[in-house]
């Protein structure tokens, strides 16, 4: 029984439109990123000053996020590659949309490129839940509100129901089919429920053991070869063996990037933000599929490595190296440099950005499905939250440990309620560690619940404390 | 004492090691959290199988320490009871993966490290095929093989045989005391079959029968409902408060039918007496009347409700959740709408497990049956025209 989509304020796709002028802008400037540079620091009186006005409404969050001026013009231009592979994504979406093509969604924390080896347009439902702001502040809460309006629960982790309100308010296109997975949490597997319920459209579900272990990892390969055999039946073409074995290629070189820019960052001084892998990640979630996106790990790396062997870091003087543990702020993207500038404190290591997944044998068939599937349960969040605690307490420690850090921000997300559970544990780690903690209580989509400036205070009033600022 | 109050007495000693005086002696017990967990495999490894329960709790003030105000309250009570050492007459529990919540109480239970020493987490998949019950096969087969090595016992393929026996039996009876209640003349109150599984759930098996063959018998010429009392179906996740249920059902209906932990999910569905047990097992225990956590049987959820309606005679549906649920919040919301489509008088609750709101639940629940009862009227009355 589907609702009716529909918004008298917001035109069909505006947020996902809105998304592509941003991305369209920012891969235009990457080609020159040195004037970029010095034109978005020139800018920076009207977008920098905390609070979001009429005038930088449109701009301001985006314009943060791609840096204020204050990434290296090498690291700009990997971005530029970055925004281009989203930008091929959602061009094809809308196109598909359009011609009235499959479009199959791939919720997050599910490798899209199967979807690759069946030439179909893939779509992740999330793309708003980062990008919504580029509407302004209220762009992912007024997603959120909707959702909640028509009856899904408060409750729920915000992004998904950023994703319900997005398709309930025509933000974001009806699939032809849905992926979907049983973790990292309970709203994951409740609200993919009233999804299928809502759309009416075939839904294949892939089932998250609790283990890691050699049971689960064949499970879940079984589990791909179905998810294949749904795709043949549902879309009616064959899986294009030579495609999948490309893709799975281009996603080792991926990750072997980014795994070696996690490792880069243990160096002192830290050689790059880490918000570069945190973007890494979303890109990876909203378009792997596209070589664009290699070639952004690609310059990343190179950028990362330069300074790495150089001995350079991020910022002159690293004063404070912070570990952020549990998911970023999506509304405040900003917080990685505006920590550097104000604090001399760089996050050097993060729950999401940091990449640790397995290589993928490209030997045969079932070599590819096997370590594909391993995969599934190596995307940050996912490898961490479906589990028993220590697949979070262990990866934290072992961060605490090779990133030198000396202090941890938690970003108690609030629809987290396993996360929320898990808290007494991470907090006797942290004391007995004698490691400087802060706290948040947090959503890191709404900024209803606490904003910029909320969290800003948090961070400074914690600092102060220690006596770093 | 008749069966009633001797039913009564048992669940007031189940909260706490004071159960086992209807053990026999020398008989210890394992706890157990979902109805996904095979309880035969625990009375065939020589333990009475125990489901964890907060009856009896004093408060949530020492289960807030570990889990948050965003946690629900079954967990936060039950952690409390665990932390007072009401679980420590237990040999073991078994924690399973049915949500965020009950999850953490496995990871939790360790850190703090309190009787019993034999904490396992038995996973259960999220959906129903044919790859999940193989799955579920080999998770039971695991669960055996801990449960052998941590006791130092041999579970014999015997055992589990007689064991299904012994539990299909109890289903079969306490389905028998359910199906009464097709009937107009209701014998027994929705709250008093809550206590009758709260009991069962509790002391072993072989006098759970007994128990329930008694019942049966007392419900020959029983009635308890009048003839104005509304017809309800009530479907809900944690629930364990048989004054919950009271307070419903003194406001003038009469609980025909459940889809509740304790209740229609505990003993819907036998298992096959003629496979090979373990099997036997995930299949019964991957099929039976399933719960929100399960992502690919909501259909079958709905279509059960709608069964359940006309087969029960039903005359209107209510929905609980506890807070901070989202599985029963999704559920709710997928309820809501059918409800909506199918025109059938739906109540939608949210509360706390043993919270203090009963005033607003009842106030909620008197206008619910108002409405229905006059809908109900202006239909008579259409149909007199």
């Amino acid at each position: 029984m589907a609702p009716a989509r529909k918004n008298k304020k917001l035109k069909p796709y505006h947020m996902l439109r809105l998304t592509r002028v941003l991305l369209y802008v920012v891969f235009f400037l990457s080609k020159v990123p040195r004037f970029t540079t010095i034109l978005l620091t020139i800018l920076r009186p009207f977008y920098v000053p905390l609070k979001e006005t009429w005038i930088n409404k449109k701009l301001r969050w985006g314009l943060l996020t791609f840096g204020a001026g204050r990434i290296p013009p090498d690291v700009l231009k990997a971005y530029g590659y970055g925004a281009k592979a989203v930008l091929e994504n959602i061009n094809e979406v809308l196109k598909a949309e359009k011609n009235n093509e499959p479009i199959v969604w791939v919720e997050w924390i599910l490798n899209a490129e199967l979807l690759e080896a069946f030439n179909v347009t893939s779509f992740n439902p999330a793309v708003l839940n980062v990008f919504g702001n580029v509407y302004g502040a209220e762009g992912p809460s007024s997603l959120i509100a909707e959702a909640e309006r028509q009856g899904i629960p408060v409750e729920y982790c915000s992004a998904m129901k950023c994703d319900m309100g997005a398709w309930m308010l025509e933000q974001i296109p009806k699939p032809t089919l849905t992926i979907v997975g049983s973790h990292p949490c309970d709203t994951n597997v409740s609200i993919n429920q009233s999804l299928e319920y809502l759309m009416e459209i075939p839904s294949f579900i892939i089932d998250i053991p609790y283990w890691k272990e050699a049971y689960s990892y064949e499970y879940v390969g079984k589990q791909v070869w179905e998810q294949i055999n749904f795709l043949e039946k549902h879309l009616d073409r064959k899986i294009d063996w030579r495609k999948m074995e490309e893709m799975m290629q281009r996603i080792n070189k991926f990750n072997s990037y980014l795994t070696e820019i996690t490792e880069m960052h243990r160096a002192i001084p830290c050689p790059g933000s880490h918000f570069n892998l945190v973007f890494a990640w979303v890109i990876r979630e909203l378009n792997v599929r596209s070589p664009y996106a290699l070639k952004m790990a690609e310059h990343l790396h190179r950028a990362i490595e330069k300074r790495y062997k150089k001995g350079k870091g991020v910022i002159k003087k690293e004063k404070i190296r912070v570990l952020l543990w549990f998911p970023p702020i999506a509304f405040f993207t900003h917080i990685f440099n505006w920590m550097q500038d104000e604090f001399g404190a760089v996050i050097v290591a993060d729950f999401i950005g940091n990449v640790s997944t397995v290589h993928v044998d490209t030997s045969s068939h079932d070599s590819i499905i096997r370590d594909f599937a391993r995969t599934q349960m190596h995307l940050a969040m996912g490898r961490q939250c479906h589990g028993p605690v220590e697949f979070i307490t262990n990866e934290m420690e072992e961060a605490m440990d090779a990133y030198n850090v000396d202090c941890m921000i938690f970003t108690g997300h609030q629809g987290c309620k396993h996360g929320w559970a898990a808290l007494k544990i991470i907090q006797d780690i942290c004391k007995k560690r004698n490691l400087p903690t802060l706290y948040l209580s947090i959503d890191i989509m709404d900024q209803r619940y606490l904003d910029e400036q909320g969290v800003r205070n948090e961070i400074t009033g914690f600092f102060q404390d220690q006596g770093w600022a | 004492m008749n069966i009633f109050e001797k039913i009564e007495a048992i669940v007031e000693a189940s909260g706490s090691g004071a159960i086992t005086e209807y053990f026999d002696k020398d008989q210890k017990a394992i706890g157990y959290f979902c109805s996904y967990i095979p309880e035969e495999v625990i009375h065939a490894a020589g333990f009475v199988p125990y489901r964890m329960r907060a009856v009896g709790s004093r408060g949530t003030q020492k289960g807030d320490v570990y889990f948050a105000s965003i946690n629900c309250t079954f967990v936060r009570n039950c952690f409390d009871k665990v932390l007072h050492g009401d679980f420590s007459f237990l040999q073991g529990v078994v924690i399973l993966n049915g949500c965020d919540h009950t999850r953490r109480i496995y990871d939790n239970w360790r850190h703090a490290d309190v009787a019993p020493q034999f904490r396992y987490m038995f996973t259960a998949p999220h959906v129903i095929n044919d790859l999940s019950k193989t799955e579920f096969t080999r998770e039971i087969s695991a669960f055996i093989t801990a449960l052998e090595e941590n006791f130092k016992i041999t579970i014999k393929e015997e055992s589990l045989k007689e064991s299904i026996r012994l539990y299909n039996r109890k289903r079969t009876l306490l389905k028998m005391i359910y199906d009464l209640r097709k009937e107009e003349k209701v014998p027994i109150h929705g709250s008093e079959l809550l206590k009758i599984i709260l009991a069962v759930t509790a002391i072993p098996v072989e006098k759970a029968i007994a128990l329930l063959e008694e019942v049966f018998e007392a419900c020959r010429d029983r009635k308890v409902n009048t003839d104005n009392d509304l017809r309800l179906f009530i479907s809900s996740g944690c629930m364990e408060e048989p004054e919950h249920l009271e307070l419903i059902e003194e406001c003038g209906a009469v609980i025909v039918a459940d889809n509740l932990c304790l209740g229609s999910r505990h003993f819907d569905t036998l298992v096959d007496e003629n496979l090979e047990p373990p099997r036997a097992l995930a299949e019964r225990y991957l099929t039976h009347l399933s719960c929100p956590r399960m992502m690919n049987a909501f259909s079958d959820r709905l279509q059960y409700v709608n069964s359940i309606r006309s087969e029960f005679k039903v005359d209107a549906v209510i929905i609980e959740k506890l807070k901070f649920c989202d599985l029963w919040g999704g559920e709710i919301f997928i309820t809501r709408r059918e409800a909506a489509a199918r025109e059938f008088p739906l109540l939608a609750l949210e509360r706390e497990l043993y919270g203090k709101d009963k005033g607003q639940i009842k106030t909620r629940i008197q206008a619910f049956f108002e409405q229905v009862r006059n809908n109900q009227e202006i239909k008579d009355e259409l149909f007199t025209v």
